[in-house]
């Protein structure tokens, strides 16, 4: 770690070094000789923006540029002019030289704000009003993860309005911005995610700031109590936080009262927000010391939760011992769920997490998991924490800020359906540095494959995606790779050989691979509908995890790409309305695709993690989906007019050009990218 | 800069915001001559310019000659290949040497400077001009029945190249008759060559009374996509051959002052074979990389090395020596992009983090589709290295091409 940072640093004094120099030349450069040396100044920003300390030096360098010339003959010459709410068009635009330009004049305005820069045109207090706009507008930016729409459109580039802004309002202060924040923060812990550290970092800013006397936070940040207290301090002695040795020595002068307190005090706070506090973890391991029965209270166990606990204590004890201590909280989440889910009744499953327990790691893996997560927590205790939460949480599994949607869908579809196989993976994976699959009778190693999906190896991923996902994005683009060739899109073959048996082996497409227009409409919603809706497949719930492709549109109706989901259930929601729910391993599955298409993740009869449509809503996004082909269902059952509906919100949105031949003339030149080759997200 | 009456006062032929620039900041009066559309530029900058169309030469042509001699023009400078018997013909007024204007119309047609370099004793490859389809077909026959091929063996390509343009514009490599059929009606006439098996590079050449004061050899990493100077040492031995190469050319064309930029092939022998000759500066911005290397303006050489009034002293001051004085060796690569559908420009990390990287040039793409290409020619933009080893910088340009800037 140290090492990468010094190489960081060298990194950015080099580039440092390099826009200074381009600073220069462009400060020395005629006016009318400018706007040609202008280019290499912003790139050279950009990448600056990009490394850790960047945004800093270059706020400090802001008065330099300024006067270099850097905004000449652009609107952002006259700051007094600028809209805060066109700031979000230039800082998500793909022009890497545009964002830049943009940042650059919020630093600026920052500098004059704090009183560094007297600037001509604008006043301090003119500068601050004006970034406090921008960052109640750019919320989103701030904290939440990127969405497809970011990462298609830019790439790497996606990062620095958010580096940008989280210097901003450190520097400008939260409070400005502090209720909106909390409201996100709620819905996405509605979602329950794995990952809780960004959740966590909103939540420390937020808590700091309302520490801070110099910060006046007015009325706002009201309804961040208890987010803070359940990091901090969800009990009665722990209240103060008051540090993980004073609340030991605490524990030891309890009596059984005020212990059983304490243990539902962690209980109530951990499964109200899904976060889990460090002081919770003090006391299970305290209980179990102490062979106490409150161990199950301490989890918040019901029936099903506290049997698995009794029958397997020896197991669910060593579990605690290995994983859960005041740098892994999270793991108690994850353990309490697991044994809520009854999943250890399954005759594999306690062998394979004793297997789990004693995993030597391969030289790799304790590199990869050192890299990300440091060695506060043994490198085998923070692996079984992520299996812990994974196997409790199988729809908080995101695929981080990576095109790996297949592989994190695999994980959760494994998670939830076939918990043993997941930790066979696991284990594979870990110790082996090899997955082996196979494909229509032919292996496939993980090794031999040259590449996959994504071109460099993620790091932002839970612990157990952060080991496995490599090899299986290797494997799922190999197989791809041996469909080359065939007619037709690659997921009919590789979906079922990828996720499991229970994948169906009927397939059905709705976009012509070689054009990407529309084919087959109509027959292809009738047998969605057959085989989903329950009013045409005899009333059959849906049995296991299908894995599906959407077309993924954002809030104007455009298409962005394609993407990978589990369809989970299709029932009524509580207001009678007949609902898909569905598994999207993006981080955040609320969003809004157009047309009124607003992905739901809570209050309409969502379990956490899942996100939901109505049917019809949903159907007119999906353009891949597999049946088992001897379950049909009625397809001529369903009605014209409903399925005009689906087809007109299709036509809307990502269909829009892509009508067929015989409606509109097809332009025959179309390739790539419009074509679903494979699933990008 | 402050300008020196005593000094030539220069006309710069077409409009080159580097060029002018480089006069803005340099002792001489200069004057830009370009078509109108420049004209509020020039007014809202304090360019001094005169406004004219550089279409074919015609009765008006005197003109514009008239017009820069009242206005006490020394000597007019082509910065592009259409602008080239624009000077010839200026340059014959204002100097009152005829001989210009015909030397210029040698250097404008490959057909004919070609002929002329073989007059002046100067080993070209074997060439022809096709007016159809069938010339290029026969001449593709007869190239390939000299080198003795026969029949069903592959064949030698042939290259054409359009009479009138600069560098690779319009130049196609030409392998089979079926080829033949894609070249469109309004490319003839062309010049096709021979192609010769050899190492392609080029030369900059600055002139003055005769004499050369500069020699700047170019090394091609691939044609057309990247080059970089000074070049490797492997190059840089045959220096000597080609400085007497140049000399012959010099006189073959009697140049006696102002700038060339021939290109040559060296075959595995040793043997120089002529290419062509332009008498302007090269395009793939080799000025802006001689700046880089060496720290001169390269602009501002060709305006002393036009300048009648620049005296031996000055010009010798000038330059600096060949190789020796440079700090370092600069080199771009053209971008084209690979896939045949992009949607936004992404400098791969590699290129970037690389301590030879400098700038780039390349904007984001305009439309989704990639033409394909069919000729060499339009790249999307440049990128900019610079770096101590001349064998570091060869191979940083040659990865260049296996990495997409568009995705």
């Amino acid at each position: 770690m140290i090492e990468g940072g010094q190489h960081d640093e060298s990194k950015l004094a080099m580039l440092l070094a390099k826009l200074d120099q381009a600073t220069d030349i462009l400060a020395q450069a005629r006016d009318f000789a400018k706007p040609a040396k202008v280019g290499r100044v912003l790139d050279t920003a950009r990448r600056v923006l990009l490394q850790e300390g960047g945004v800093a030096a270059l706020e400090a360098r802001a008065p330099s540029l300024e006067e270099a010339g850097i905004f000449r003959g652009t609107d952002w010459a006259s700051p007094q002019i600028l809209i805060p709410s066109f700031t979000p068009q230039s800082l998500k635009s793909g022009n890497g030289q545009t964002v830049a330009l943009e940042a650059l004049s919020e630093l600026r305005l920052l500098a004059v704000a704090k009183g560094d820069y007297i600037h001509g045109n604008v006043s301090a207090e003119q500068a601050h009003h004006y970034l406090t706009q921008v960052l109640a507008i750019n919320l989103g930016l701030l904290f939440m993860p990127l969405s497809e729409a970011d990462r298609e459109t830019q790439g790497k580039l996606a990062e620095v309005p958010r580096a940008l802004f989280q210097h901003v309002a450190n520097e400008i202060g939260y409070e400005h911005v502090i209720d909106q924040l909390i409201d996100e923060i709620w819905r996405i812990l509605k979602q329950r995610p794995i990952q809780v550290e960004p959740v966590k970092q909103m939540i420390t800013q937020i808590a700091l700031c309302r520490a801070n006397p110099e910060i006046e936070l007015g009325s706002s940040g009201q309804g961040a109590d208890r987010l803070i207290s359940s990091l901090f301090g969800p009990t009665q002695a722990s209240r103060e936080d008051p540090g993980i040795d004073t609340y030991r020595e605490r524990l030891l002068a309890m009596d059984e009262q005020a212990l059983q307190s304490e243990a539902s005090g962690f209980a109530r706070a951990m499964h109200d927000t899904g976060l889990v506090s460090s002081y919770h973890a003090v006391l299970l391991r305290y209980l179990l010391e102490q062979e106490n029965h409150l161990v199950a209270e301490a989890m918040g166990l019901t029936a099903t939760g506290r049997d698995c606990l009794l029958r397997y204590r020896r197991l669910v004890q060593a579990l605690i011992e290995e994983a859960i201590h005041p740098g892994s909280p999270q793991a108690v989440y994850g353990l309490a769920l697991t044994l809520e889910r009854g999943i250890l009744f399954q005759p594999p499953v306690v062998p394979a997490l004793w297997r789990q327990l004693a995993l030597p790691l391969s030289e790799w893996s304790k590199m990869r998991l050192r890299m990300a997560f440091g060695e506060e927590v043994s490198l085998r205790g923070r692996l079984l924490e992520g299996v812990l939460c994974m196997l409790g949480q199988p729809l908080g599994v995101g695929q981080g800020n990576n095109p790996t949607c297949q592989s994190a869908r695999a994980l959760s579809m494994w998670a939830y359906n076939d918990p043993d196989y997941l930790l066979q993976m696991v284990a594979w994976a870990a110790r082996d540095d090899e997955i082996i699959m196979h494909f229509e009778g032919m292996p496939l190693s993980s090794m031999a494959s040259l590449s996959g999906v994504a071109k460099e190896l993620p790091m932002d991923l839970d612990p157990v995606s952060l080991l496995v996902v490599p090899h299986l994005d290797r494997i799922y683009a190999e197989m791809g790779r041996r469909c080359i060739g065939r007619e037709g899109d690659p997921h009919r073959w590789v979906n079922p050989e990828f996720h499991g048996w229970w994948a169906g082996r009927g397939f059905h497409i709705n976009v012509d691979v070689e054009t990407g227009q529309i084919k087959d409409l109509e027959a292809f919603l009738r047998h969605f509908y057959a085989s989903y809706h329950p009013h045409y497949n005899g009333d059959q719930p849906l049995i296991h995890p299908q894995p599906a492709g959407i077309a993924i549109t954002d809030s104007a109706c455009r298409f962005i790409g394609w993407h990978a989901i589990s369809l989970l259930r299709i029932t009524l929601d509580p207001r009678n309305v007949m609902r898909v729910y569905f598994f999207n391993p993006n981080n955040d599955s609320g969003q809004d695709w157009g047309d009124g298409v607003v992905v739901s993740t809570a209050g309409n009869g969502e379990r956490y993690g899942e996100a939901s449509l109505p049917f019809e809503q949903f159907a007119s996004r999906l353009y891949i989906y597999h049946i088992d082909p001897l379950e049909h269902g009625e397809p001529a059952d369903v009605p014209i007019e409903e399925l005009n509906r689906v087809s007109g919100y299709l036509y809307r949105s990502w269909g829009a050009d892509r009508l067929p031949a015989q409606e509109l003339q097809a332009t025959p030149d179309a390739e790539g990218e419009v074509s679903p080759q494979r699933t990008g997200g | 800069m402050e300008k020196d009456p005593d000094k030539g006062f220069v006309a710069l032929l077409g409009w080159s915001l580097n060029a002018v620039e480089a006069a803005e900041n340099f002792d001489r009066r200069y004057i830009v001559v370009a078509p109108d559309w420049a004209e509020d530029y020039c007014k809202e900058h304090d360019i001094p310019y005169t406004p004219w169309n550089f279409e074919r030469l015609n009765d008006r042509s005197l003109e514009i000659a008239e017009t820069l001699k009242d206005m006490g023009v020394d000597v007019a400078i082509p910065l592009y290949e259409e602008t080239v018997e624009w000077a010839g013909a200026i340059n014959s007024v204002l100097l009152d040497n005829p001989r210009l204007y015909g030397q210029a119309l040698l250097l404008r047609d490959k057909a004919l400077m070609k002929r002329r370099a073989q007059l002046g004793g100067i080993r070209v490859g074997i060439f022809e001009e096709a007016h159809d389809r069938d010339d290029v077909i026969r001449f593709l026959k007869r190239v390939n029945q000299t080198l003795l091929k026969l029949d069903g063996d592959p064949n030698d390509p042939i290259h054409l190249k359009a009479f009138d343009k600069a560098g690779c514009l319009g130049h196609r490599v030409i392998r089979t008759p079926d080829e033949v059929d894609t070249i469109p009606d309004e490319e003839f006439p062309v010049l096709m060559e021979s192609h010769l098996d050899g190492w392609e590079f080029a030369v900059e050449a600055w002139i003055h009374n005769g004499k050369i004061r500069f020699l700047n050899i170019s090394e091609y990493v691939t044609l057309g996509y990247s080059v970089f100077v000074p070049a490797t040492p492997e190059l840089e031995k045959y220096r000597e051959q080609i400085t007497a190469q140049i000399e012959k050319l010099i006189k073959a064309f009697d140049i006696d002052f102002g700038f060339i930029h021939p290109e040559y092939f060296v075959t595995s022998d040793g043997e120089m074979y002529f290419g062509e000759v332009a008498y302007r500066p090269p395009g793939f911005k080799v000025f802006e990389l001689l700046e880089r290397a060496y720290g001169f303006n390269a602009y501002q050489g060709l305006i002393l090395s036009f300048d009648p009034k620049t005296t031996e002293q000055e010009i010798t001051d000038f330059f600096p020596r060949e190789v020796v004085d440079a700090k370092c060796h600069a080199g771009c690569f053209g971008v084209y992009p690979r896939r045949r559908v992009v949607s936004r420009l992404e400098m791969p990390e590699e290129t970037e983090d690389h301590p030879y990287f400098e700038s780039h040039e390349l904007t984001p793409p305009m439309e989704e589709t990639v033409t394909k290409r069919t000729a060499f020619g339009t790249h999307w933009g440049l990128i900019y290295f610079s770096g101590d080893d001349a064998h570091t910088m060869r191979d940083l340009l040659k990865r260049q091409e296996d990495l997409d800037f568009y995705v």
